[in-house]
């Protein structure tokens, strides 16, 4: 893999993200992590009990379980992790007003575009800046019709009860290596609750951004969406450009009840410096729509598998993935359908494009339990090649124990045709002109499902990484 | 089995050095050594787990216990009548070029047509062959195609092998019809281990089918097969596994096929008895235009295991490889399938698909599939595709709107299914002796 200042000079000079904010910390953690970490963490979090006890076992846990030896490349993660620090406390409180959060910090978000999406699109917003949400709101019509959208530290707080009740049910400390640092260190994320029968007409947004150097960020999210309900959720993530790697492993547990619609949208586009390793979960039961559209465009590595456990009948799960790997970057991304159920539907439809050395695998898995009578799914992904050094890599496991189900998978993989680009070339488009367009039509199925500013915003970052790629 | 043999067979060691320096007893002093090696290997290298990837879904310590058997090395009396179930099969087939019979792990017999010995083409037994000195045994026997590197039961093979089969064909001569080996396993608690040879020179052509059967045991016996198929510039192969062992049966092989410039090197791997069976087979395409078709088809029932391990390496530009494997699993039987293309850097040029399709006939079938692809050059065009599924709906209706019973409608839609395989080989009786196998076991559904 080449070295930062190498994939630098390829063009990452175009990350328009990759500013600092000249900000100090309230509190941090000293680099390293050890039980004496986790406990500073929790009594800074004011925590009860319990959740020290969870804490701590589940750091247990994650000295216990070996590093994965599948995936992408984590032979310097042990020596980032050593060096990196694991809490960053940026302000003493979170705000509910733009007014209240400290003057630089504001001026990140602002840079970000995030109060102005706010008032144009978005029903509630949350901003996390390192290790904690500095600004959490959500509009009054929604407030008034019970919903909760809060940080998870203060859906610990003010809902004791129903986030005991599902934390952790959908994604144990136990489930992987990172889940269990996740479960050990958790610091920022959101808690959602939609209330049956509330359709939230515009989507919730979290913006996730790491700004200090070697810090590891663990954002927690909880999302309980109601019978009947209707929610949309939206997660960004960037960071500035450092010479040091970073780290960032979220969990995202959600549970969708009966009949509800959930759609969780990622666009992630961190920089090219930051390890990226998340767990994705939703236990999807009878009759109710998990869609899972997740778009990986940054990090360094990146490892995620939104998953959907179809757990009642009629239950349905949808996964849409695009990764792009440009220089130096591996996008290890796919999904899970795990079809437990009778009548349950899945679809995942993943398309990558690779770029210059990147790589980008699919990794997959459908599982269809015995039991989960007349189950359909359908598997496809699309690959695409710009460069001879570019690499892709295909990685689906489909596991049927029911007679009755019909699975199917499909995948292909191409090179951005001559003859595709030499038309538009005749029609006066010039060749990264016409290598975008192409590469923007190989995307447009999932670019469609976006609300309108991501799908421009993608658009926009597959043309700056474009540029000069052609020859 | 005479007494004498079933006394010969009680002294005979089981798995273990001592059978090594049994098995190279009479050879050349290269051949004992290989073997030293081959068996240093096995021992150094730990029984593959469910928790390496390749053998994530069949448990080899809990279905294979190697250390109790003990390896096979003939035993029928000379110009003894052949086992009639062997007979069966050997009268079923169509006109042959040449033919070797196989009985415990040695070669029984081998007729060659005097017009292709005469053209300079060799079938001989492998073991006789390399006794002979024959220079291509020495610098190709588990060395370019599977060494004993290659894992635990190659290793275990290179250095137990007892006999096999040694096919060479001069450059450009065409063998038209079939070249047969024809093996039977007659005694559980025995471990088979064959190897096959076979070299096409430049522009020459051949068909081989290496059929393998069995009585039902009721414990295991074990049948490892080593096959090295090498097809030198411009020639043309094909190679057709037959796997027909009685219950108890444990097949294993390890195949691989080295494909020079503007070759043609197809297989057919059949996979329709014994109790497991697991085929490793590696396909490089190693010149610009040389060409794979790789074809399988299972047929599963009761507690039968099926596990494919396939992996097609385009090392070459411009080279082409197809892989169409199709299984239907009743009962409570189990199939797996795990493919892999690779495409390395610099193949520009590649063609390379991949295919798994299964039909699920029961509530305990399960089926598995893996097709992965990994890819390093960008001028390429592949794709895979697997499907599970159950038996069409509309097809069975069709059929019993026109008069059939429901088992004859199903009958007819699995051949057709399957019957899409046998079709892209057609090769002299493979497809109809298939065929009526797939029925027989059809009929007891």
């Amino acid at each position: 893999m080449p070295s930062n200042e190498v994939v630098q000079g390829l063009g990452l000079d175009d990350y328009k993200f990759g500013f600092v904010t000249d900000s100090e910390p309230v509190f941090k953690t000293r680099p390293g992590l050890d039980a004496e970490v986790v406990r500073q963490i929790s009594a800074r979090k004011d925590e009860p009990e319990w959740m020290l006890k969870r804490r701590l076992k589940a750091l247990r846990i994650y000295d216990a379980k070996p590093m994965p030896q599948w995936g992408g490349d984590l032979s310097e993660l042990e020596e980032t992790l050593s060096r990196t620090y694991f809490y960053s406390k940026p302000q003493e409180q979170m705000e509910r007003s733009w007014d209240d959060v400290p003057e630089n910090i504001k001026q990140t978000f602002e840079r970000l575009g995030i109060p102005e999406a706010e008032r144009k699109i978005l029903a509630g917003v949350g901003a996390q800046y390192d290790s904690e949400m500095v600004y959490h709101s959500l509009k009054e019509e929604w407030e008034s019709k019970g919903v909760i959208f809060d940080s998870i530290e203060d859906g610990l707080k003010n809902h004791p009860e129903l986030f005991r009740r599902h934390f952790g049910t959908v994604i144990p400390a136990a489930d992987n290596k990172f889940a269990a640092l996740n479960s050990a260190v958790w610091s920022g994320g959101s808690f959602v609750y939609i209330p049956p029968g509330v359709q939230l007409e515009t989507p919730l947004q979290a913006y996730f951004r790491v700004n200090q150097e070697r810090l590891g960020q663990f954002e927690r999210t909880l999302i309980i969406a109601g019978e009947g309900s209707r929610a949309h959720y939206i997660e960004g993530c960037t960071a500035p450009v450092y010479s040091t790697d970073s780290f960032h492993s979220g969990v995202i547990e959600i549970v969708v009840n009966r009949d509800a619609r959930f759609r969780y949208t990622t666009i992630q586009n961190w920089s090219n410096n930051m390890y990226n390793l998340v767990t994705q979960r939703a236990l999807v039961h009878q009759g109710a729509n998990m869609e899972w559209l997740d778009g990986n465009l940054g990090s360094k590595l990146t490892m995620k598998y939104p998953s959907c456990y179809l757990m009642g009948e009629g239950a349905h799960g949808e996964i849409l993935s695009i990764a792009y790997a440009g220089d130096g970057q591996h996008q290890d991304t796919g999904g899970k359908v795990i079809h437990v159920a009778p009548r349950t539907t899945s679809s995942i439809v993943s398309k990558s494009i690779s770029k210059g050395t990147g790589r980008s695998s699919y990794r997959g898995l459908c599982k269809v339990y015995d039991g989960a009578a007349h189950a359909r799914s359908n598997v496809e992904c699309d690959a695409l090649l710009i460069n001879e050094t570019s690499r892709t890599d295909t990685f689906p496991y489909i596991e049927i124990d029911e007679k009755s189900a019909t699975v199917g998978h499909e995948a292909t993989v191409s090179k951005v045709g001559d003859e595709q680009l030499f038309y538009l070339m005749s029609r006066g488009m010039d060749e990264a002109e016409a290598m975008a367009l192409i590469v923007r039509g190989f995307i447009e199925p999932i670019a469609k499902e976006l609300p309108l500013e991501y799908a421009v915003e993608l658009n926009r970052l597959i043309e700056l990484e474009m540029e000069g790629s052609v020859g | 089995m005479t007494q004498a043999a079933a006394v010969r067979e009680q002294a005979r060691p089981t798995i273990g050095p001592d059978a090594v320096i049994e098995s190279g007893a009479g050879d050349p002093a290269w051949l004992k050594a290989r073997r030293d090696e081959a068996w240093g290997v096995y021992e150094a290298t730990p029984l593959p787990s469910t928790r390496s990837e390749e053998w994530r879904y069949t448990d080899v310590a809990r279905l294979l216990p190697l250390d109790g058997l003990v390896p096979a090395a003939g035993g029928a009396m000379a110009g003894a009548p052949l086992p009639d179930g062997l007979r069966r099969a050997m009268a079923q087939d169509r006109e042959s070029a040449g033919r070797i019979v196989d009985v415990d792990g040695r070669v029984v017999s081998v007729e060659l047509d005097e017009e292709l010995a005469a053209q300079g083409v060799v079938l001989s037994s492998l073991r006789e062959a390399a006794r002979a000195g024959v220079a291509e045994v020495e610098g190709l026997l588990a060395t370019e195609a599977v060494p004993a590197s290659d894992g635990k039961f190659a290793a275990l093979n290179a250095a137990l092998w007892s006999d096999g089969v040694f096919l060479h064909v001069p450059r450009g001569v065409q063998v038209d019809r079939t070249v047969r080996l024809s093996r039977w396993v007659s005694r559980a608690g025995t471990a088979t281990f064959t190897r096959i040879l076979i070299v096409a020179e430049e522009m020459s052509r051949l068909s081989f089918v290496d059929e393998i059967l069995s009585p039902d045991f009721d414990s295991v016996a074990l049948a490892s097969t080593a096959v090295e198929l090498f097809s030198r510039g411009g020639a043309q192969v094909q190679y057709v596994s037959l796997q027909r062992m009685g219950e108890g049966g444990f097949h294993l092989a390890n195949q691989r096929t080295l494909a020079e410039r503007d070759s043609t090197l197809d297989t057919l791997n059949v996979a329709l008895g014994a109790s497991v069976g697991r085929v490793d087979l590696n396909a490089r395409l190693l010149g610009p235009g040389a060409n794979s078709d790789m074809l399988g088809l299972y047929f599963g029932d009761a507690g039968q295991h099926f596990d494919f391990n396939t992996s097609q390496d385009h090392v070459a530009p411009n080279a082409h490889s197809d892989l169409l494997y199709k299984g239907a699993l009743d009962g409570a039987a189990r199939g797996v399938f795990r493919g892999i293309i690779r495409v390395h850097d610099g193949a520009q040029g590649t063609d390379a698909y991949q295919t798994n399709r299964n039909l699920i006939l029961s509530d305990e079938a399960v089926a598995t599939s893996l097709p992965n692809l990994e890819i390093e050059a960008d001028d390429v065009r592949c794709s895979h595709g697997a499907t599970v599924g159950q038996l069409d709906a509309e097809a069975l209706f069709y059929l019993m709107s026109r008069g059939l019973r429901r088992e004859q409608a199903e009958r007819l839609v699995v051949l057709g299914f399957l019957g899409e395989v046998l079709s892209r080989l057609p090769l002299g009786g493979v497809a109809e002796k298939v065929a009526q196998a797939i029925e027989a076991k059809l009929r007891h559904v």
